[in-house]
């Protein structure tokens, strides 16, 4: 299931990319994935002014 | 009570933005630190052992380099022969090192960069640099300057290239020493060593075609 | 401009610095553009000044003017805005002259070695006193630290203004984006043997300058200027630039790996570079429609009273808004791809969208805050556009897409013919440089450079010209 890896040295990056987009995808989800709860925070405060 | 929308909240877009800078630039610092790892030149036993690094140890000037498909990488990727001596002599890692370092350093202080691209940066005046050690047109250039070996016409050519024009557009004299020819040819072989993940593409290909005597070209 | 020496109707010493920097900025913008037509003719005619000024010197002080005039004019709209935000006198002012001067001093020293002396011999002297070969970072590591120390001179005047007077949203951003600007710069101040390593250290210099903390700092120059020009409320704007510096940098950071690509660094890059570079372009299209929006907003908002209180400023803005995205976004995404890319990498294409991109994002704006200042030189309420600003801002616009598009063909042409057909070597790069589209496309661009020049000359003449007409 895991795709052999192709690059010269094997790194954590390298085994992450294993297709189109996987890759891109962890890393855009670590970024986007906590701003739900700076929503979720900012909301309240909102709701509570 | 307020009627207003997270979405319209400053606050929530400046942390927004706090937090996407930050992960962000960690993200950028942590592949930086994996790829410096990567990047980082290779030893001199390296080579002897076979072991393949992206950027190789200076000693590679003494080994035969080629630059050629692969079918595990889905392009074309450097290959490292047999010895092959530049200038007839085998260097040692310190002089080979020395004369890497010489070449670089030469490659600055003449501005190379303004008109030629290195590993396709650079500027678009005269042609790229990264493959210039395999180039077939210095089978040509060998002839052209009376020279026995390619690394003999590439010196001979880097001191006067005034008298050696290929094109209405030629490269103007840099007052480049032989010293620091012989370095530059050193720093050119090296750079064609480095695994570029098949950069410049097709380049094989038309070397091939250029051997058995011709081009596409009109 | 020249004149607003005597009738300054400034009231805070650091607005006069800011002046002070655009003066040289316009200088070097016209220097900038001297030595594009320079190398331009000897692209048709190589033996042009052969041997004596070569095509290597004149590109380096085109893409040095290109550099230093816009550092200047971002430092000038700095020193500008900084006293009006912030609501008093830039602490430490005094110094912050006296940098100006010794910052200007080096700049044209290094010019004139650069002219006069060129290149060295391969060693660290050269690297140190004349030239370190690197593109756009150029000169020398004594003029390197030069502008560190003038640099730091600019921040301690930025930052501990700001410490002391009111923290606006705007002011927020452009110190915490002032200080990644300027750190950045450090990066390039170093020699290594390995060129894979000097290139991806080069690039974090590059990029992050003009993919992200130059974008940002457009980003909060555009917030100001809508806020002076159309009396944009502070609140729109000031979300806006927080939506923007989100994207720009959420995509601008790690999009720094679409210059990893065949540098020698790993095959990781091309997924995380492709795919981050990809979504730069949507923080453009966000600037774009903040803008035109406000601007379509404010009209007829104030009655009787004009929407715009600066014509030729708010011109340059919205021709910022269209220009940084076609020429950074959209030309710049049509080689993002490294499918594309491997085709496109060091070819005429790049230059295409360098070209429009520096213009359409920077030069831009840039001109437009120039504008902004002279309006606020000479204390008037309202400056009008006249037929220099026209002429101007249509043929400088007009002259850089036709550029543009003649080096866009020329690109086309040569990643058929030298890259996809011919793989790259000497023979096929010459092969493709004397094929008709080429030659055609170098003549179109040489034509729409002097167009461009033309355009510099009104803008010059307007500059030096507009606010003296319109002081009544």
């Amino acid at each position: 299931m895991i795709e052999p890896f192709t690059d010269i040295v094997p790194s954590i990056w390298g085994t992450l990319n294993q297709g189109p987009l996987t890759l891109t995808i962890v890393l855009h989800t670590l970024i986007v994935l906590p701003m739900f709860w700076i929503y979720k925070q900012e909301k309240k405060k909102l709701e509570n002014s | 009570m307020s009627n207003k929308s997270v979405w319209t909240s400053i606050p929530f877009w400046r942390r927004s933005a706090a937090w996407a800078t930050g992960v962000a630039s960690i993200l950028l610092i942590l592949l930086t630190f994996d790829t410096m790892g990567q990047i980082s030149m290779g030893t001199d036993a390296d080579l002897q052992k076979g072991i393949t690094k992206r950027v190789p140890a200076p000693t590679v000037i003494n080994y035969h380099i080629d630059y050629k498909m692969s079918e595990k990488r889905g392009h074309e990727v450097p290959v490292i022969g047999k010895k092959e001596p530049l200038f007839g002599k085998e260097l040692s890692p310190k002089d080979a090192a020395a004369m890497l370092h010489l070449g670089k350093l030469t490659s600055q202080a003449k501005n190379c960069m303004n008109c030629h691209t290195l590993l396709g940066n650079g500027a678009y005046y005269a042609p790229d640099l990264t493959k210039a050690w395999l180039d077939p047109k210095w089978e040509q250039m060998i002839a052209m300057t009376g020279s026995k070996t390619k690394e003999e016409a590439m010196v001979k050519f880097l001191m006067n290239p005034q008298n050696y024009p290929t094109h209405e557009r030629r490269m103007p004299n840099l007052k480049i020493t032989e010293k620091e020819a012989k370095a530059l040819v050193a720093f050119l072989k090296h750079m064609s060593s480095i695994d570029t993940n098949g950069f410049p593409r097709n380049f094989s290909k038309t070397v091939e075609q250029f051997k058995q005597g011709g081009t596409n070209a009109h | 401009m020249l004149t607003s020496i005597k009738s300054n109707k400034l009231q805070y010493e650091s607005q006069k610095v800011g002046m002070m920097y655009f003066r040289v900025a316009i200088v070097l913008f016209g220097a900038q553009l001297l030595m594009g037509l320079i190398a331009a003719i000897q692209f048709i005619y190589p033996d042009f000044l052969y041997g004596i000024f070569d095509f290597s010197v004149a590109r380096m002080v085109h893409i040095n003017a290109l550099v230093v005039w816009m550092l200047y004019a971002m430092i000038g709209s700095v020193y500008i805005m900084l006293p009006d935000e912030t609501g008093q006198e830039a602490v430490g002012i005094g110094l912050g002259k006296l940098g100006f001067w010794v910052l200007t001093a080096a700049v044209a020293v290094v010019v004139l070695v650069y002219i006069f002396i060129q290149i060295g011999s391969g060693s660290e002297t050269t690297i140190w006193l004349i030239n370190e070969g690197r593109e756009y970072i150029e000169a020398p590591r004594w003029a390197d630290i030069g502008i560190v120390v003038v640099v730091l001179i600019f921040y301690y005047n930025v930052f501990f203004t700001y410490i002391k007077g009111e923290k606006t949203g705007i002011m927020t951003v452009m110190v915490a984006n002032l200080l990644a600007l300027a750190g950045l710069y450090l990066a390039g101040m170093f020699f290594t043997d390995n060129i894979s390593i000097d290139q991806y250290w080069w690039w974090w210099v590059i990029h992050l300058w003009v993919e992200a903390t130059w974008e940002v700092f457009v980003g909060t120059l555009a917030a100001y200027g809508l806020l002076k020009i159309i009396d944009a409320k502070r609140e729109i704007v000031e979300m806006w630039l927080w939506i923007e510096v989100l994207m720009l940098f959420g995509s601008g950071i790690l999009g720094l790996g679409h210059h990893y690509f065949w540098i020698g660094t790993p095959e990781y890059w091309w997924e995380i570079g492709a795919l981050f570079s990809a979504l730069e372009p949507v923080p453009l299209v966000a600037m774009f429609v903040h803008v035109l929006y406000d601007w379509g907003k404010e009209q007829g908002a104030k009655g009787d009273k004009p929407a715009i209180n600066n014509g030729p400023a708010m011109a340059w803005i919205v021709t910022n808004a269209f220009g940084n995205f076609l020429g950074a976004g959209i030309w710049g995404f049509f080689h993002t791809l490294p499918q594309v890319n491997i085709y496109t990498h060091g070819s005429q294409f790049t230059a295409a969208h360098g070209h429009l991109a520096f213009f359409g994002a920077y030069a831009t704006i840039l001109i437009g805050m120039m504008y902004f200042g002279v309006q606020k030189a000479y204390g008037l309420e309202r400056l009008k556009a006249t037929f220099n600003s026209k002429m101007a801002i249509f043929l400088i616009t007009f002259g850089v897409l036709g550029m543009t598009v003649a080096l866009t063909i020329a690109g086309y042409e040569q990643v058929l013919v030298e890259r996809a057909e011919l793989g790259g070597g000497w023979d096929a790069f010459f092969t493709a440089q004397a094929l008709p589209w080429m030659k055609q496309a170098m003549g179109w661009r040489l034509v729409m450079g002097v167009v461009t020049f033309v355009g510099f000359v009104y803008l010059l003449l307007d500059l030096l010209t507009i606010a003296k007409k319109q002081q009544n």
